[in-house]
């Protein structure tokens, strides 16, 4: 059944009105983000051959740039520009060929972030006070991977081995718990006498009655996610909580603009407070908390981005990959000391799984909460000193399918932590790092309790006439929202609407 | 004019399909189009539900695990 995601940056910003994008344009720094950020290729190409086009273009120009077999890409492009409201196109009319042109704060803000000048001070005032020597990008990374962890650590934890939370001392501040119980990455459930008996046998202690924190489908996926993907989802968490609450002077499309000044900012530098607004200077301690930033404690007017904020909107895997990710989550706070060198320095930590034809599972760890990732998908059933033993089984697949896990991500995980050893052997002998046969019975297991695929959307139906299908149905098609369709019934399902009714519109007034 | 309801695309085997629109029959108004053998449109209000009922409809189906040996 479909796991529920988080929600992205994208999904964010399409269910916003065109005013709040307006808004956003008026800042460089938000212009030249989302231009880095949410464009394809084809999208950054038009936007570059539109900026400095004194007139508007005829749209049927575009056909001349655009292969004709790459038909669809254009069309995706151009309707990820006008729902993000780069791009207008006027009507069509009988009298008049359609155009296309840039909007105009964007247009002028990403000229300006691309050429310079203007006082807008939308990429930050650097500080002119003196900057401690000791806050360097490794201080700045450390500071930025303590916090994060801190966040990542109790989002595991939540899974309820109380073994593995009572090692993890200080969690994150409980502001930013209440966020991630809002967001519902975790929440409260009561413990049913079952889980009690399961948690005891994996070498856990829960009590029937008692309620306790829960990592929820939407909270894994979030684990799984890469760094980048974490922090916004964890942001736009915030934005959302703010507008709930409607607390004076926390305007979320002006927060919105600040993280994108933010991502602009230079990792290492030092930037001045004061030339922040009042209600920026209030988001700062907030910032803290997540780690984008930091604070000297006798320097209340420097703060200092961190990795995390400069690498919002870049492209690029920029602090670590998933496994990487993971591999942070699980390394626990004791560790964590030994691998000061850089967010980065993650990747080359070792593998400790060993997986056996006959579905055993051996890890060389000793880390709580890497047992506690494994205990998501394994029995484990001996705990040694360094090292845990357990076994998969069609139950414990199933109860990690429960959670919203899927066989991939079972397989990713159990892949990338495979010890050197059955890397090694694989590489020698030319075979996959696991056993082939477990990893086809994950998934057999996987599709065993995954009996029903759930897409929401929107059914059309009673067409009057075939043209008026097959047009409609080739147009959901191209702009790749169609996900079945129906020739003969004249029936077909998108997963998106909005578009479509765009172009209903558009097709009656002809 | 076409006309687009909101809903839920369902996409299972035959059998299940069939389970679903035996529910469906007991009075439960799950579905809002049955499209084909292996596709029908649901309520998305009614999703968790279908999916509970559909979870203690096949809970017999399922040989338990095989005993294990591994108390080394």
């Amino acid at each position: 059944m479909a796991a529920t995601g988080t929600m992205q940056l994208s999904d964010f910003l399409e269910n916003q009105p065109g005013t709040t994008f307006r808004r956003l344009y008026q800042q460089p720094s938000s212009a030249f983000a989302i231009f880095r950020r949410m464009l394809p290729h084809m999208a950054k190409t038009f936007v570059m051959a539109l900026l400095y086009m004194p007139q508007p273009m005829l749209l049927r120009d575009l056909d001349v740039w655009v292969k004709p077999d790459a038909k669809k890409n254009r069309d995706q492009a151009l309707s990820i520009l006008r729902s993000l409201h780069i791009v207008q196109i006027t009507p069509p009319s009988k009298d008049k060929p359609q155009e296309m042109s840039l909007q105009t704060n964007f247009k002028k803000s990403l000229r300006l972030a691309l050429e310079g000048g203007g006082d807008h001070k939308s990429f930050g005032v650097p500080s002119a006070l003196p900057v401690d020597p000791a806050i360097d990008i490794d201080f700045l990374d450390r500071h930025a991977r303590r916090k994060w962890e801190a966040i990542l650590h109790f989002v595991v934890n939540s899974v309820g081995l109380s073994s593995a939370a009572a090692d993890a001392g200080a969690g994150p501040k409980a502001s930013v718990k209440d966020l991630l119980l809002a967001g519902r990455l975790v929440e409260y459930k009561t413990v049913t006498s079952e889980e009690a008996e399961e948690a005891k046998r994996s070498g856990g202690f829960k009590k029937a009655g008692q309620s306790a924190l829960h990592i929820t489908q939407a909270g894994f996926t979030f684990l799984l996610q890469e760094a980048n993907a974490q922090v916004w989802t964890l942001l736009l968490l915030w934005l959302e909580a703010a507008k709930a609450a409607d607390a004076p002077g926390m305007d979320s499309v002006d927060m919105l603009s600040f993280l994108f000044m933010l991502a602009s900012l230079e990792l290492g530098r030092a930037y001045d407070t004061d030339a922040l607004t009042e209600p920026r200077r209030n988001m700062l301690p907030s910032l803290v908390d997540f780690g984008l930033i930091y604070i000297p404690r006798d320097n209340p007017r420097q703060y200092f981005p961190t990795r995390l904020a400069t690498t919002l909107t870049s492209t690029a895997a920029a602090l670590r990959s998933v496994s990487s990710g993971f591999a942070a989550a699980t390394a626990g706070p004791g560790s964590s000391s030994a691998d000061v060198t850089g967010l980065a320095s993650h990747s080359d930590d070792k593998g400790s799984i060993i997986v056996e034809t006959n579905y055993r599972i051996y890890a060389y760890t000793s880390s709580p909460l890497q047992i506690a990732v494994l205990a998501l998908f394994c029995r484990l059933n001996m705990r040694f000193a360094g090292m845990v033993t357990g076994r998969l089984t069609r139950e414990s697949i199933r109860r990690a399918i429960d959670y919203g896990i899927t066989a991939d991500q079972v397989i990713h995980y159990l892949t990338t932590h495979a010890h050197e050893q059955m890397k090694r052997a694989a590489a020698a002998a030319n075979r996959p790092i696991l056993p082939p046969t477990v990893v086809d019975q994950i998934r057999l297991w996987q599709l065993e309790n995954e009996r029903m695929k759930a897409t929401p959307g929107f059914l059309f139906r009673d067409f009057e006439t075939q043209e008026e299908y097959r047009d409609l149905v080739t147009y959901a098609e191209e702009t790749g929202v169609l996900v079945w369709k129906n020739d003969g019934k004249r029936l077909f399902f998108v997963s998106k609407y909005e578009q479509l009714r765009e172009y209903l519109k558009m097709v009656k007034k002809k | 004019m076409p006309r687009a309801i909101r809903g839920v695309l369902i996409e299972c085997e035959p059998a299940i399909k069939a389970i679903i629109v035996m529910l469906d029959r007991a009075n439960n108004n799950f579905i809002v189009e049955d499209l084909d053998d292996t596709h029908l449109v649901v309520q998305e209000s009614m999703l968790t539900l279908l999916k509970q009922q559909l979870d203690t409809e096949l809970k017999g189906t399922q040989l338990p695990d095989e005993l294990l040996d591994d108390s080394e």
